[in-house]
């Protein structure tokens, strides 16, 4: 780890973290990163492992997405993001992509971004000097603009275990079902008091503006109430309007807009579901 | 004819190149290795259409590559594919652009010691271009002032004009339309569009070619037929056919994508020559995407009928998207309204077809070659027929419909034919049962957010181009059948089988014509030095035609075995029968009458040997005059979600008529198969170009959208049945089945999305977004009437 971070500050800015390859070496097949030195992370012990550390679930940023698939704490722990990994991309390319690969990437349609947002994560990022924690709802800036500088790395990333009474549930719409680049994805997690009111509501989107981002809004409508049709209704209402979606080769806006309405609800009833029925 | 009596055919074996495919072990041409080999690359055209004003090679040179230009190659125009007569042929291809007319095409290539180096010799060629206006829409690309992609192409032998980039134009009219439609009393009419989609294939293309010290070469290649490829080869490079020799390969997959000589091939072969080493050329996925296409089609149908539903005639226009090169634009124009024609009984025709260039990957024959296109308007149409005379759109299918006795022209005017076996009746009868037909409901009568339809396409794909007299497209193969010393069989035939098992279906018919257990036949590797001509796998003919031409040698070849051990036994040839032994694992030779006159097929063939007497074998040529329609027909369940149109598939039942089943395995796997293509056509791929050309899902196949196994119906909601027929003119009553499989499956998705919904898509393929926008739109409209 101190000898990949020495030689990023080394070679700063021409270096390169190359994690799992599955963004880079497509684009330097079409030419992009000439010049630049890849330091590779693939043997990073540091970068891997899944753990449970003081209320937090932490993860490294090497993991893979097939390793989130089989770990019972992400199972348990993390619902949303557990569902996102289940539909991302095709099982050769989920043994090699990373999660910090995803977010390092920052493409408005990385599918790990909404799940960990919805789980309020943070980040970790470190360089020779120093370790800083970010939100990543801080960390991702615009259309493949984070916050990371040439010289760090991104160690880890952690949530709070969510609390008892709580659910979320992810969800992504692909021109097909597996094996797609999401025309829209979006992940939720609620949890309500003894009384069946919200006590925490978080909904994210993906691919709906220039980097996944949190509906805060919509977020608002549902706090303190119960969770119910209406609440739902106008909370994925007020989602669609906080989408920010682009009309492309995968979709146009005015249907990103529309169908982001119907699957937040959808959402939202699944979790109040599954808080009603555990 | 018995079907029961069969040994080997209709019986689910395992098949003989199995483990070797699912386990890697077998070798296809990017697998080939040869000593002191090469790696080439091509020099790929940023632009989708261009001049090419400069190519500086001496930078790749000076790495120790070979680089070829179009200056090192004869200046040779041909068709990479010529199975039509010389007459129906044009020729506009030089193996290295002499001015861009694709994204992607390969102006320049290079030869290095290793793939790493090729890479940067081929980035360190400097090519100057002279950017000309792309031209994408083939309506446009006929309007005065467009681009010309051609001043001329050859056609025949002589050098024609290309005006208003129209590649070439066919008109076919037959009774009197004008006077039919006077005497119609209801019309329907569309537009239909089709936009080029991708084949999708597993292998990527690749070519190996050793250059021999003879001056022949040796090539290794993706191809549906090596003989095609070695003729085009040998005409290119000017080298005697005895000196070019084309290997049959395994070929993991191409639903038509190499049914001509890959664009790769004489460029490696170019290479090869060049550097005088042996050289390894494959396509990148992305380069693959831009090579080629099945034709988008933009058709304009009209078409009458009486009050009781009898067809009176029909009025077609066709415009055929060629993209930048022309294969077969001549024959696509022939078989799509053969095509229509065939379908249903249409007495008076008005036809008129027009093949278009534009800048976009050249459209390549793919499953059903205009079939699935000319499908989904005709069957589309049917139903919209069958809802304006308030008739069941089965009965009106059965009144009018091509069948038995009747003659039919499927692959074009030229290649007419009698019609000698048919299922449909049984097909759609067993379908409609499978299906629940009778719970059909309009589409009026149903609400709520979720609606399912229930909708039919029926369709067909001939087998083969054979028929009675010569056409325009050559039909014909050929086989050799020999005994070996221990009663074993091989079968050399240039027969490519490119992953469907058609080489299995053929080791299946001469094991069952020779009685010799399955595993004692094996169509063994050859090349075009040792096997007869073969003109293609294609036209869902292997079977049919390719397997038709090794039960006529090995009928032969049984005639042979009769007579010799006649001999040996001392009995007339004639009392003589064959059976097969399990056990013993032979075939054997006996005389029903009198048990002691028998013996093994070994027997006889190790006497022959040691007596130094004879190989038993025969070897002919087996054009069939004949070209069936297999029938498929489709029946549907969908779910449309009208919250956000997505379409789930709940049921399918597919039935098909491919006389006897000779691989029950392969038929259904077929049926599957193209299920899974016609839905992809049907509501998934679009193969998009932006205005400069390029590919908007820039090759990557995650952005190809072809369904996977997730899209398809649970199991429990597939049902699958063949109609029990014998085609007489079929080896052992067998027909085609590959393209019928895949044809009326886009049909059938928008019968059953129209019975869902209420609307009626006439554009390829329906996918959500559209399905919504409809849906909306549709909504608005009724809220503005209630205003
Ligand atoms: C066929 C295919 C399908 C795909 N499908 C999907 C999909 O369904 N959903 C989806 O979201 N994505 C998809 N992707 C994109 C890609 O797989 C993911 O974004 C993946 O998570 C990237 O991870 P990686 O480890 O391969 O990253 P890499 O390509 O190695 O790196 C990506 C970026 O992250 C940086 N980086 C990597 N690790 C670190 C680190 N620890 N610290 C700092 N910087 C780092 C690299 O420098 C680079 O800038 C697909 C890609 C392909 C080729």
């Amino acid at each position: 780890m101190g000898e990949a971070l020495a030689q990023l500050s080394e070679h700063a800015p021409q270096g390169n973290p190359l994690a799992g390859g599955t963004n880079l070496v497509v684009e330097m097949r079409v030419g992009r990163h000439q010049g630049k030195s890849m330091v590779d992370l693939g043997r990073l012990k540091e970068l891997r492992g899944i753990q449970a550390q003081n209320g937090h679930i932490v993860i490294g940023g090497g993991t893979t997405v097939s390793e989130l698939l089989k770990h019972p704490l992400i199972a348990d722990h993390a619902v949303p993001l557990c569902q996102s990994a289940a539909v991302f991309a095709n099982p050769l390319i989920r043994n090699r992509a990373t999660v910090a690969g995803n977010l390092v990437d920052a493409s408005p349609a990385a599918d790990l971004a909404p799940p960990l947002l919805a789980l309020g994560a943070e980040v970790e990022l470190v360089s020779r000097e120093h370790t800083r924690w970010v939100s990543l709802d801080e960390f991702m800036v615009g259309v493949r603009k984070t916050l990371i500088q040439p010289d760090e790395l991104m160690r880890s990333i952690r949530w709070s275990k969510p609390p008892k009474r709580s659910a979320g549930a992810f969800y992504k719409v692909g021109l097909r079902k597996a094996d797609a680049i999401s025309v829209l994805s979006a992940a939720v997690m609620v949890a309500c008091d003894t009384s069946g009111r919200c006590k925490l509501a978080r909904i994210a989107l993906g691919a709906l503006a220039p980097r996944p981002l949190r509906a805060y809004e919509a977020e608002d409508v549902l706090q303190g109430q119960p969770l119910q049709a209406e609440g739902i209704a106008e909370a994925a209402r007020l989602a669609a309007e906080a989408a920010r979606p682009i009309s492309d080769i995968r979709g146009t806006a005015e249907y990103r807009k529309r169908v982001t309405e119907v699957i937040v609800r959808r959402l939202l009833v699944q979790a109040s579901e599954a808080l009603e029925h555990p | 004819m018995d079907k029961s009596q069969f040994n080997t055919l209709g019986k689910v074996t395992p098949r003989k190149d199995g483990v070797a495919r699912v386990t890697g072990q077998e070798t296809y041409t990017v697998d080939t290795i040869l000593p002191r080999m090469l790696h080439g690359r091509t020099v790929c055209s940023p632009f989708a259409h261009a001049r090419i004003k400069s190519i500086d090679t001496r930078l790749a040179e000076a790495m120790g590559a070979v680089v070829l230009t179009f200056q090192d190659i004869p200046r040779r125009r041909y068709n990479e594919r010529i199975i039509t007569v010389e007459w129906a042929l044009h020729k506009d291809h030089y193996v290295l652009a002499d001015k861009v007319r694709r994204m992607g095409e390969a102006v320049a290539a290079v030869a290095a010691e290793t793939e790493e180096l090729a890479e940067k010799a081929a980035r360190a060629v400097v090519v100057e271009y002279e950017p000309l206006p792309v031209v994408l829409d083939p309506i446009e690309a006929m309007q005065p002032g467009a681009e010309p992609l051609y001043d001329t192409v050859v056609y025949g032998d002589q050098e024609i004009q290309i005006e208003k980039n129209i590649a070439c134009a066919r008109e076919v009219n037959e009774g009197d339309v004008d006077k039919a439609f006077a005497e119609t009393d209801v019309f329907v009419e569309g537009t239909f569009d089709v936009h080029k989609i991708y084949h999708a294939q597993m292998e990527p293309k690749s070519v190996v070619c050793r250059p021999e010290p003879d001056g022949g070469i040796t090539v290794w290649a993706t191809t549906q037929s090596i003989h095609n490829t070695r003729i085009v080869l040998g005409q290119i490079f000017d080298i005697p056919l005895s000196k070019v020799n084309v290997k049959r390969m395994s070929v993991g997959g191409t639903f038509g994508s190499s049914i001509q000589m890959n664009s790769v091939v004489p460029i490696g072969v170019a290479l090869a020559l060049k550097a005088r080493r042996p050289v390894k050329l494959t396509l990148t996925r992305e380069e693959d995407m831009h090579d080629h296409g099945r034709f988008g089609t933009h058709a304009h149908l009209k078409l009458g009928a009486k009050k009781d539903g009898t067809l009176t005639g029909i009025e077609l226009e066709l415009v055929a998207d060629i993209g930048a090169h022309i294969l077969q634009g001549y024959s696509f124009l022939g078989v799509s309204i053969g095509w229509i024609v065939s379908l249903y009984r249409l007495p008076n025709v008005r036809y008129k077809g027009t093949c278009v260039y534009t800048n976009k990957a050249p459209g390549c024959a793919m499953q059903g070659f205009g079939n699935p296109q000319a499908t989904f308007a005709m069957e589309s149409l049917m139903d919209e027929l069958a809802e304006k005379l308030g008739m069941d759109p089965v009965e009106l299918r059965l009144k009018n419909y091509v069948r038995l006795g009747m003659t039919f022209w499927g692959q074009g005017p030229m290649v007419r034919s009698l019609i000698r076996s048919d299922g449909v009746p049984d097909l759609l009868e067993k379908g409609k049962e499978l299906i629940g037909w009778d719970r059909r409901q309009p589409p009026g009568l149903k609400s709520g957010r979720f609606r399912r339809g229930i909708g039919l396409g029926r369709g067909f794909h001939t087998s083969s181009a054979g028929a009675p007299q010569p056409g325009d497209v050559i039909d014909y193969s050929g086989a050799l059948v020999k005994i070996n010393q221990d009663g074993s069989v091989d079968v050399v035939s240039a027969l490519v089988d490119h992953g469907g098992g058609t080489l299995e279906g053929m080791a299946k018919l001469v094991a069952e014509t020779l009685c010799v257990p399955l595993d004692m036949v094996s169509v063994v590797p050859t090349d075009t030095g040792n096997a007869l001509y073969d003109v293609c796998t294609h036209a869902s003919r292997g079977t049919y035609a390719g397997g038709g031409a090794a039960v006529r040698v090995a009928k032969q070849v049984r005639q042979e075995i009769c007579e010799t051990a006649a001999r040996y036994l001392n009995v007339q040839p004639e009392a003589i029968e064959m059976k097969v032994d399990q056990e013993l694992g032979q075939a054997v030779i006996y005389v029903p009458s009198i048990p002691d006159k028998q013996m093994t097929l070994k027997q006889l063939a190790s006497r022959c040997w040691s007596e130094s007497w004879k190989t038993i074998a025969s070897m002919d040529s087996y054009r069939p005059v004949a070209c069936p329609p297999a029938y498929v027909t489709v029946f549907l369940e969908v779910e449309v979600d009208t919250w956000t149109g997505a379409v789930r598939t709940l049921h399918a039942a597919l039935g098909a008529d491919c006389g006897t089943v000779v691989n029950p395995d392969g038929a259904v796997g077929q049926l599957e198969g193209g299920l899974s293509r016609g839905m992809g056509m049907a509501l998934y791929e679009d193969i998009d170009w932006d205005e400069r050309g390029q590919l908007r899902s820039k090759g990557y196949l995650v952005d190809a959208k072809t369904p996977g196994i997730m899209e398809s119906p649970h199991l429990e909601g597939l049902s699958i049945h063949f109609a029990d027929t014998n085609e007489p003119t079929g080896p052992h009553g067998a027909k085609g089945m590959g393209e019928a499989a895949l044809n009326p499956v886009p049909a059938a998705y928008a019968n059953a999305i129209y019975n869902a919904i209420g609307i009626r898509f006439y554009q390829l393929p329906i996918t959500s977004e559209k399905l919504l926008a409809a849906l909306v739109e549709r909504e608005t409209m009724l809220k503005e009437r209630l205003r």
